[in-house]
């Protein structure tokens, strides 16, 4: 299990693993301190090396022969496809797993395969703003080729927006230490107006099977992208699921992912669906808590975790059901206060929790945390989880908790 | 206090497992009551009452101080089962009988959880509070009862987006190495509390 120590996944990894009975070795960058006394449990890997991980690997699976690996992020993706490569595990080629991480290269290959997805082209952050906004078709979008959670993500109308939020973004790369070759650049896409959906789906054999579609009710028409809700079952007519399902498959097919869990943005406007985002992933954050699999029928099992579907699909355990829950499941990510600032407390935890339908209230920000705003900001203080008859009711649900929650925060 | 003046915050772990924070104290003196079945619960008004849950197949209560860990085998949703806790915890400190009676004296399995006790202190002091201290971090032992460690992380651990591994990759493989006796770790530690993590998660 790759899990990097700034993920918010550990704790639901390490406990599916435990319900599951699998014996689990966590590889993070940065070493354990127990990991002298537990050789076999804990690894340290260069999850910045691929090359370097898979030896590191193939090192330790000597004497703790590996079965399975799983990474839990865009980066641990790749190490886990070069893992498996090394080893021969399960899992994807480590170039189909690169080119999801990649938003230039994704768009690429997803565009030569004729999957819908908006006019975009690459500039290196050297470039001149004012000269490449004279070429820029508006409304466009600026973005980070890597960074994770819409960070550096910005709507410019205009050309004065453009040159604004191109210095904006570069400084944000700049600031997040990327000076990878790769990263010396950011994508500049169109807008592509249009409600927004998540899908979650699980590859066997290149063959997409959709665990869930979350609607995005709130708009997300910029100019940041700061994620808020969402729900499931989606409430878009099933013939635009199917186009969506459709979109999701032929873009896993472009890319050459065949292994594991997917995690895809899609908008859905008059001419049907658009790829935003394919990642070789599971949804990210504490998100997952909104899935659960088995619909309580005889063999079908209930309360399987996503965590632990994916484990189970690493190790070819067999999966009883990949249905999701008959009920309306949602979960909002809290958005980050206007301004940000250090958070002092989070008042009306209390009252959210007790919203009907609302089934737990996680505040993941720790006191004395700074928050930051997008678009320079990526981390959620939090999350809400509600599920309900409908997803309207779900939605709802969620709304109200938010509005009970008040955060104090102080000066940065 | 009226009971509509008592918060209670649900932190569900995954579907088996939730902790409640209460804002009144439950169980005094630093102490940790483990109820592993409705036998054991008798006495303790609020295991009584979450044991008798319907529907929710309640396997685990434990209580320590303001905060209340429940183990359920049902499917049943933490917003259904969650809410009948809170009635329960609000029932049980408006009782006359303290919410949790005191740890019996005499209990049948004392003398096998002091003896796993000590050994189980000695390991955190020779080995684990060592260990977490590289990163700002300590490990309480609070209690063992019935063979199952409960433990409260501090400083670098507490809200550290890696205790998970700590706990079980790193203490509970240690336990089995030295006290294989020891049948389970339960971390009773308020995470969201933690102002100082040594690993922040930031990523989505």
């Amino acid at each position: 299990m790759l899990l990097p120590t700034a993920t918010y996944r550990a704790a639901a990894f390490v406990e599916a693993a435990r319900r599951l009975g699998v014996e689990l070795t966590v590889a993070s960058e940065r070493p354990s301190t127990f990991q002298e006394a537990n050789p076999a449990g804990l690894l340290t890997l260069d999850l910045a090396g691929l090359e370097k991980a898979a030896g590191q690997a193939r090192a330790f699976a000597r004497e703790h022969p590996l079965r399975g690996v799983v990474g839990v992020d865009d980066d641990t993706a790749v190490v886990a496809a070069a893992i498996a490569s090394e080893l021969g595990l399960r899992g994807n080629t480590v170039a189909a797993a690169g080119a999801a991480r990649d938003k230039y290269e994704q768009r690429t290959l997803l565009a030569a395969a004729g999957v819908p997805v908006p006019r975009f082209a690459r500039h290196r952050l050297d470039d001149d703003p004012a000269d490449l906004a004279k070429r820029a078709s508006f409304p466009c979008v600026l973005k980070p080729l890597r960074l994770a959670a819409s960070r550096g993500v910005i709507r410019a109308d205009t050309p004065e927006q453009f040159v604004t939020a191109f210095g904006r973004v570069k400084r944000i790369l700049e600031d997040a230490g990327c000076e990878m070759r790769d990263a010396r650049s950011m994508l500049v896409e169109d807008f592509v107006p249009g409600s927004e959906y998540a899908l979650e789906g699980l590859l066997t054999g290149g063959q997409l099977r959709v665990l869930a579609l979350f609607d995005k009710p709130d708009p997300l028409d910029g100019p940041y992208f700061e994620e808020t809700i969402y729900v499931t079952p989606s409430r878009l007519s099933h013939d635009a699921q199917r186009a969506i399902a459709a979109c999701a498959q032929g873009a896993v097919a472009a890319l050459g992912l065949r292994e594991g869990p997917v995690h895809a943005e899609l908008r859905y406007n008059e001419r049907g669906p658009w790829l935003i985002e394919l990642a070789a992933r599971p949804i990210g954050g504490r998100c997952s808590g909104a899935l659960r699999f088995g619909t309580g029928d005889p063999g079908s099992g209930a309360g399987a975790s996503l965590e632990e579907i994916v484990i189970r699909h690493a190790l070819g355990m067999p999966i009883a059901s990949l249905e999701r829950e008959r009920c309306a499941s949602g979960v909002m990510m809290i958005p980050v206060p206007r301004g940000g600032g250090v958070l002092k407390e989070v008042r009306g935890v209390a009252a959210a929790a007790a919203v009907p339908l609302v089934e737990g209230v996680e505040i993941t920000a720790h006191p004395g945390e700074s928050l930051a705003p997008w678009p320079e900001g990526s981390r959620y203080p939090g999350f809400i989880f509600a599920r309900g008859e409908t997803p309207a009711a779900v939605e709802a649900a969620l709304r109200t908790a938010y509005g009970q929650l008040g955060f104090v925060l102080g000066a940065a | 206090m009226s009971t509509a003046d008592i918060r209670i915050t649900a932190e569900p772990i995954d579907n088996g497992r939730c902790k409640f924070l209460v804002s009144e104290t439950l169980h005094a003196g630093g102490g940790v009551r483990r109820f592993a079945s409705v036998e054991e619960a008798q006495g303790s008004p609020l295991a009584e009452a979450i044991f008798a849950i319907p529907g929710a197949d309640v396997a685990e209560v434990i209580v320590s101080g303001n905060l209340v860990t429940v183990v359920k085998g049902s499917p049943a949703p933490w917003p259904v089962v969650g809410k009948a806790v809170g009635q329960a915890i609000r029932a049980a400190l408006a009782g006359a009988r303290p919410a949790v009676a005191p740890k019996p004296v005499a209990a049948a399995n004392a003398s096998d959880d002091d003896a796993l006790y000590d050994r189980v202190a000695d390991l955190f002091e020779r080995d684990v509070n060592p260990m977490v201290a590289r990163h700002g971090g300590h490990v309480e032992l609070i209690d063992v009862q019935d063979a199952v460690v409960m433990v409260r992380m501090g400083g670098g651990c507490q809200g550290c987006g890696m205790a998970d591994v700590t706990l079980r990759q790193g203490i509970e493989a240690l336990l089995h190495q030295h006290v294989p006796e020891v049948k389970g770790v339960v971390d009773i530690t308020d995470h969201a509390a933690g102002a100082n993590p040594y690993f922040a998660a930031a990523k989505k």
